[in-house]
Order: structure tokens, then C-alpha cells, then sequence
């Protein structure tokens, strides 16, 4: 019997691993491995060319102090703005005009008021530069608050000095050691959750498409007198699954390439953090999850006749992965609270719950431990339930089954 | 030793209310062309899926072979059901060592094996093609290739020469009869009568789940007698059929099959017939098994209603 699993596993595995989809899909992953890291990373620090302004003040004295403190302004140790100086009497329609007509890329506006009000504006072609702009109004903030403190009779400097606002850098514990962690790794983290999600999704669906093929080629009546259903069904959920592993295992190995380089050449770059143990639950739990979810998806397309049909049924199958979607905001925000640790057991929503804890703070080994065998008994199950219905079904042909008629045939088969 | 490929013994298998299989008991000897007869939904599939333990029955045992059926044992029979079924997007050659090796046969072997099938079969420039750039024939004589590369003992076709252009049902006809001089018990399922009649040394009749006929074809045919006349002729034969002893008229036009009263004397008809119409044929024959077909369904149908 072995010996035909095999032959099923295999036909199916070259099947997927064969079809121009999986080819599109697994090549570019290292890319976009690649990308993940990098771009948050990027995304971290401001980056390109300095934002060309000019300043327009009714008080010429205000103007130069905004211009020089604009010019203080640095990122790694480039201007962040590119000041041109604009003549006390310029109009703010030459401003306008020289925006529009791209000598400037914006320009700030200082009304007469501006110390005691603390208004001013900025007009730019963009205006979704956020963290220039936001150094930018930090900057002229700055200005601004030091004129009133003069005014006030006090010393900016020694005030600034007094008034020191916090500085709190972000360091992520864990056994593996400490590092700074600059947001990219709850970037880092969602995404991958993201990947795991869409991953289990589309595999889950790949087999219950092909459990609706095999319905309408008629070949599963000639396999079926071959082996037995359950061999079929399990040879089925090895032979995509071990598809689903290969490019999972090819995106996780880049991923760690990625990670490894980056602590090399580029290493001056704030990478996120990937631990082994972040790959080995990615995999870990892309399997598991996949055993869970290919098994209820194989049992609806033996149900139906077309994929179509399917999207009724598939609906509350796809209703826990959909739950633990919805409570990971709650689940980053605290970790180690009841929910998280409760959505983190329940199989079926845990494989993307567990695996985004263990991306956020390496929870205790036993309750990795208890989510997995907990979801190891919920594959039996769901297995056990969907060999029923399948081989049911699978010599089903009309009428789409109601849910009562699929209760009994999960009884009687 | 048992002399039988197959042995059901009151096999019983119902689905949501109504009944598919009653009771149903049946001996196929080895080496012989078994012939499973009966009209559409008697319950031939559902009985054929048993046997194949693609379904379980309700009740009753079924013997494969001498042995108590079990998926050993069924690695020893080849079952072609009426809805053919390949993978569509497999290489021909793939898709036929895998099929084999689903009954259990590896690689090599079936690759040595599908060789010669593949040449008799017209189907060696295929080879490499995939399934489904098949011709619907082509995809047929396929399946039956990858129904006997694992040399089954029994065989169990449905239909099997459907949908073929007459070439290809003549090669394959010869290929049935080269398994069975080999050794090869054969289980034939089909509408086709006079297939049915020129192939097979037995035959079943099935009807809404039950055996309503059993026996050898010659044994079933003298059981019905010799009653039936075949004429041929010029002229109007329409009288023909009120003339009196005639049961039951089969209208060709220039040719007439009659079914006369059990014990009925066919010479008034000879001569009544000879009298108005230029006779070309006059023959007493055995009724065909598509007649036998035909009345014994009826009949039932009756007694049942």
C-alpha cells in the first residue's frame, strides 16, 4: 500500500511543482524575500534628494532664523532642505508660480503672527512626505517656541536643555540576545503572518480544486478502485502539501540568506531581526495549518461539482483563519494576555496566532508545545471527518449536498 | 480450488430510501466472457463499485477469486467503468505508469509492458502527448490499456466499445478475445446486444436491483424456444402481423422478425406468407438476446407494477 501512496504523492507533487503558477510564484519569492527586508529597513530612515523650499516671512529677522535652523536640518549627514533664499519683497504668487513651474518644490508661509500663534503653512507640489515635513515642523516649532522664550526672558538653550524630551530606543529581549528594534520587526512579523495566511489559503484551495478535477475528468472512480479513499485523500494532502512546503521552504531559505547578508556589507542598515526559530514555526506551522485546512477543503470539493458551488460551503471553513486575522492587532498589542494565549490554542486559528507570538516574543516552550499538539489532535479530526465525507462524495454526482445531508453522510459512511 | 473468478452471495446495498441491489447472488466462472446485462438504474454500476469495494454493501459477501475480497485481492482484477477517467493534463506514458502502479506494478515493468499495447492499439505516436489532445476514441483505448498493463485475471469493462469508429472496435474485440484465450476472465457490461450475444458464454439480466435472468447464452436462448421467425420479402407484409399465433411483430420495412405462441405451428405461415408475398428468406431461428432483453424486462416491469 506504501508503494501506491507513494505513486499518488509523487503524481501530485510533479503535478503542482510542474504547472507555470507555482514556477510564478516560488521564483520571485527570494526577491521578494529580499524586498521585505530591505524596504522597512529603508522605510525606517528618509531617503533622496533634499526638499527644495523657500521660507516667506513678513519679518525678514524670523526669515533668516527659520532659514538657518531649515539648514541645520540633516539626515546622515546630508541637508534634508535645499533653502533658496527668497528676497524679502517676493510675492507669494512668484512662489506659487516657481512651485508650479518645478524651481521650488514648495514653499513655507509665516504669517506676521506667526511667534504668538505658532500657525504656519506649507504649499508643495507634495504634500505626503510625511517625515520631512514632520522634521520640518519640528524645526520651526523649534524656532518659534525659542522667540517666545526670549521674549519671555528666558534662555532657550538653558530651557532646551531642562526640557529634554525623552529619547526611548525600543530593544527587543529574548534568550537568542538583545537588539534595538526599530519597527521593523512588527513589519517584518505582519507580513509574514500575511504570507502564512495567503499561503495556507491558496494551497488549502489548490486541493480542493483538484479533488473537483478528479471529480470531473471521472478519474477518481478508476483511483478509487485501486486504493482505498483514505489512501487517496492522505496521498492528495502529502503530495500538494509537499508542494506547499517546497516554495515555502524555498521563501524561508531566502529569507535567511537574506538575513545573513544583511548582517555582512549592508549591515549599517537596521535589518529586522529573523530568528531560526521564526523560520522553523514559519514551516512548522505552515504544514500543520495546511494539513488542517487542505483536509476540510478536500472534503468540500468532494461535496461539490464545481468550484463554484464550493464558495458556499468553503465560507465557514475559512471562518477561524478569518478570526485569527482579526484578533492579531489585539494579540501584538499584548502577547502574553488571555485572548492571545486562548486564540493561540485553538486549533485552526493557532497556527497564524502561535507563529505571529512567536515572531513578537518567543513565548513559553510548553504553550508552543500544547498549540501544537493541540492542533496535531484537530488535523485527526478534521482528517478523520473529511475522509468521510470524501469518500462519500467523490461518487456524488447533482444536486449540491445541504449541510444536514453531509452530517449524515459523515455518520453513516 | 474454486472454479469461479467471482462469487456474490446476497448482496444488498440501499441509498437514501430507495434500493439499489436486492439480494443479489451470481457465480462467474473463470475463463469464461461474463455478460452483466440490464437497462439504465438496474443497479450494474453499483454492483460493479462493490465488487471493486469502491462502495461497501449493506449486506452479503463477495468472493474474488477463490479468496475473501480484499484490496489484495482486487490488485488481481481490472476494472474499466462506463465514465472513463485519465488526468487530463499528464503525458499518455505518465499517466499510464501511474495507473499501473496503482495496481501495484512498478515503473520499469509497466514501460516494458505498455510497448506492445501501445502499437496494437494505434496509440505509439502518442505517446508523449498529453491526455487531453486525445481524440475521445483515442482516450478510450488509453484507458483500456491502463486497465490491463497490471495483467489482471478478471477484467471488468463497461461499455467497452462505445463511441469507437469500427476499426478500433474490431482491434479491440480481437484484444478481448486474445485476454480471454490468455486466461483472462471477463465481466462485460453493455447495452449493446448483439455485442453482447457474439462474445459472451453467460450471461445475467438485473433489473430494478434484482437478477431476473441467469444462464448460459445458448441455454437462455433454447430456454425461450425456437419461436422466432425471420422473414424477407418484396411487396406490403403489413397482414403479417395479424395473422393468427403471432405475438409480436418486429417491423423493418422488407424485413420482419415475428415471435409466434408458445407451441404454435410456423407452416399456415409459411404458406399464408408464400401465397402474397415474393419470400427471399423464411427462417426459424432462436430469438436474440435483445429480444430476450426486451421481453423479460417488460415482464418484470409488469409483475412488479
Amino acid at each position: 500500500m506504501s508503494a501506491k501512496l507513494w505513486a499518488i504523492v509523487r503524481r501530485e507533487y510533479v503535478e503542482r511543482v510542474h504547472s507555470k503558477s507555482f514556477v510564478i510564484g516560488t521564483i520571485p519569492g527570494p526577491l521578494r524575500m529580499a524586498a521585505m527586508m530591505i524596504v522597512p529597513a529603508l522605510a525606517a530612515r528618509s531617503k533622496g534628494k533634499p526638499l527644495k523650499v523657500a521660507v516667506l516671512s513678513a519679518s525678514g529677522e524670523l526669515r533668516q532664523a527659520v532659514e538657518a535652523a531649515l539648514r541645520e536640518e540633516k539626515i546622515d549627514g546630508r541637508d534634508r532642505f535645499d533653502i533658496q533664499p527668497a528676497q524679502a519683497e517676493a510675492s507669494e504668487a512668484a512662489l506659487k508660480q516657481a512651485v508650479l513651474d518645478k524651481r521650488l518644490d514648495g514653499y513655507l508661509a509665516l504669517p506676521e503672527d506667526a511667534v504668538s500663534s505658532g500657525s504656519a503653512s506649507y504649499y508643495g507640489r507634495s504634500v505626503t512626505n510625511r517625515i520631512v515635513l514632520r522634521a520640518m515642523e519640528r524645526t520651526v516649532s523649534a524656532v518659534l517656541v525659542g522667540r517666545r522664550l526670549t521674549g519671555a526672558g528666558l534662555d532657550p538653550g538653558k530651557v532646551n536643555e531642562l526640557t529634554r524630551a525623552l529619547d526611548m530606543k525600543t530593544i527587543r529581549l529574548s534568550e537568542q540576545g538583545e537588539r534595538e528594534d526599530q519597527g521593523a520587526a512588527t513589519i517584518l512579523a505582519l507580513v509574514m503572518l500575511m504570507i502564512l495566511y495567503a499561503s495556507l489559503l491558496l494551497w488549502g484551495q489548490a486541493v480542493m480544486t483538484s479533488v473537483i478535477e478528479e471529480k470531473t475528468s471521472r478519474v477518481v472512480e478508476v483511483m478509487a478502485s485501486g486504493v482505498p479513499s483514505t489512501i487517496l485523500l492522505l496521498g492528495k494532502l502529502l503530495g500538494v502539501g509537499a508542494a506547499g512546503l517546497t516554495q515555502v521552504l524555498v521563501w524561508a531559505l531566502s529569507l535567511l540568506g537574506v538575513s545573513l547578508a544583511a548582517a555582512g556589507p549592508i549591515g549599517s542598515f537596521s535589518m529586522p531581526e529573523v530568528t531560526p526559530l521564526m523560520l522553523v514555526s514559519f514551516v512548522v506551522f505552515f504544514l500543520l495549518g495546511f494539513l488542517f485546512y487542505a483536509a476540510l477543503y478536500a472534503a468540500i470539493g468532494a461535496a461539490v461539482n464545481t468550484v463554484q458551488e464550493a464558495q458556499s460551503l468553503a465560507f465557514p471553513v475559512m471562518l477561524p483563519i478569518i478570526l485569527a486575522m482579526i484578533s492579531f492587532p489585539a494579540v501584538l498589542e499584548s502577547p502574553e494576555g488571555t485572548l492571545a494565549v486562548t486564540v493561540s490554542m485553538i486549533p485552526g486559528m493557532s497556527q497564524l496566532t502561535m507563529f505571529l507570538r512567536i515572531v513578537v516574543l518567543t513565548p513559553p516552550m510548553w504553550q508552543i508545545l500544547l498549540s501544537i499538539a493541540l492542533l496535531g489532535l484537530g488535523i485527526l479530526a478534521v482528517v478523520w471527518i473529511a475522509g468521510r465525507v470524501y469518500r462519500v462524495g467523490i461518487l456524488m454526482y447533482g444536486k449540491k449536498p445541504t449541510f444536514p445531508e453531509l452530517v449524515r453522510w459523515v455518520r453513516h459512511a | 480450488m474454486n472454479d469461479n473468478a467471482l462469487v456474490l452471495r446476497g448482496i444488498r446495498k440501499a441509498f437514501a430510501g430507495h434500493v439499489a441491489v436486492q439480494d443479489l447472488s451470481l457465480q462467474v466462472p473463470r475463463h469464461s466472457v461474463f455478460g452483466l446485462l440490464g437497462p439504465n438504474g438496474a443497479g450494474k454500476t453499483t454492483t460493479l463499485r462493490m465488487v471493486m469495494n469502491i462502495l461497501g454493501p449493506d449486506a452479503g459477501t463477495i468472493e474474488i477469486l477463490g479468496q475473501p475480497a480484499d484490496h489484495a485481492a482486487r490488485d488481481r482484477i481490472g476494472y474499466m467503468p462506463e465514465e472513463r477517467g485519465l488526468y487530463p493534463r499528464m503525458v499518455l506514458e505518465e499517466q499510464l505508469v501511474f495507473m499501473a502502479a496503482i495496481k501495484g506494478v512498478k515503473a520499469k515493468q509497466a514501460l516494458a509492458r505498455m510497448g506492445p499495447w501501445l502499437e496494437r492499439l494505434s496509440l505509439a505516436d502518442w505517446r508523449k502527448r498529453k491526455t487531453n489532445e486525445l481524440s475521445k476514441g483515442m482516450q478510450q483505448k488509453a484507458q483500456f490499456i491502463a486497465t490491463v498493463l497490471h495483467q489482471p485475471e478478471v477484467l471488468i469493462v463497461d461499455e467497452p466499445l462505445s463511441g469507437l469508429d469500427p476499426v478500433a472496435t474490431d482491434v479491440m474485440r480481437e484484444a478481448l478475445l486474445d485476454l480471454r484465450r490468455n486466461g483472462t476472465t471477463i465481466v462485460l457490461s453493455s447495452h449493446q446486444m448483439d455485442t453482447v450475444e457474439r462474445l459472451c458464454d453467460r450471461v445475467v439480466l438485473i433489473n430494478r436491483g434484482e437478477k431476473i435472468l441467469d444462464g448460459a447464452v445458448s441455454e437462455v436462448k433454447a430456454r425461450h424456444g425456437k419461436n422466432t421467425v425471420v422473414l424477407a420479402f418484396d411487396g406490403d407484409g403489413s397482414f403479417i402481423g395479424s395473422l393468427p399465433g403471432v405475438v409480436k411483430v418486429t417491423d423493418f420495412g422488407q424485413y420482419l422478425e415475428l415471435r409466434l405462441e408458445a407451441g404454435s405451428d410456423p407452416q399456415p405461415l409459411l404458406r399464408e406468407a408464400a401465397a402474397r408475398l415474393r419470400l427471399r428468406r423464411f427462417e426459424i431461428v432462436e430469438p436474440s438476446l435483445h429480444d430476450i432483453f426486451v421481453e423479460t424486462v417488460t415482464r418484470h416491469g409488469k409483475e412488479a407494477a
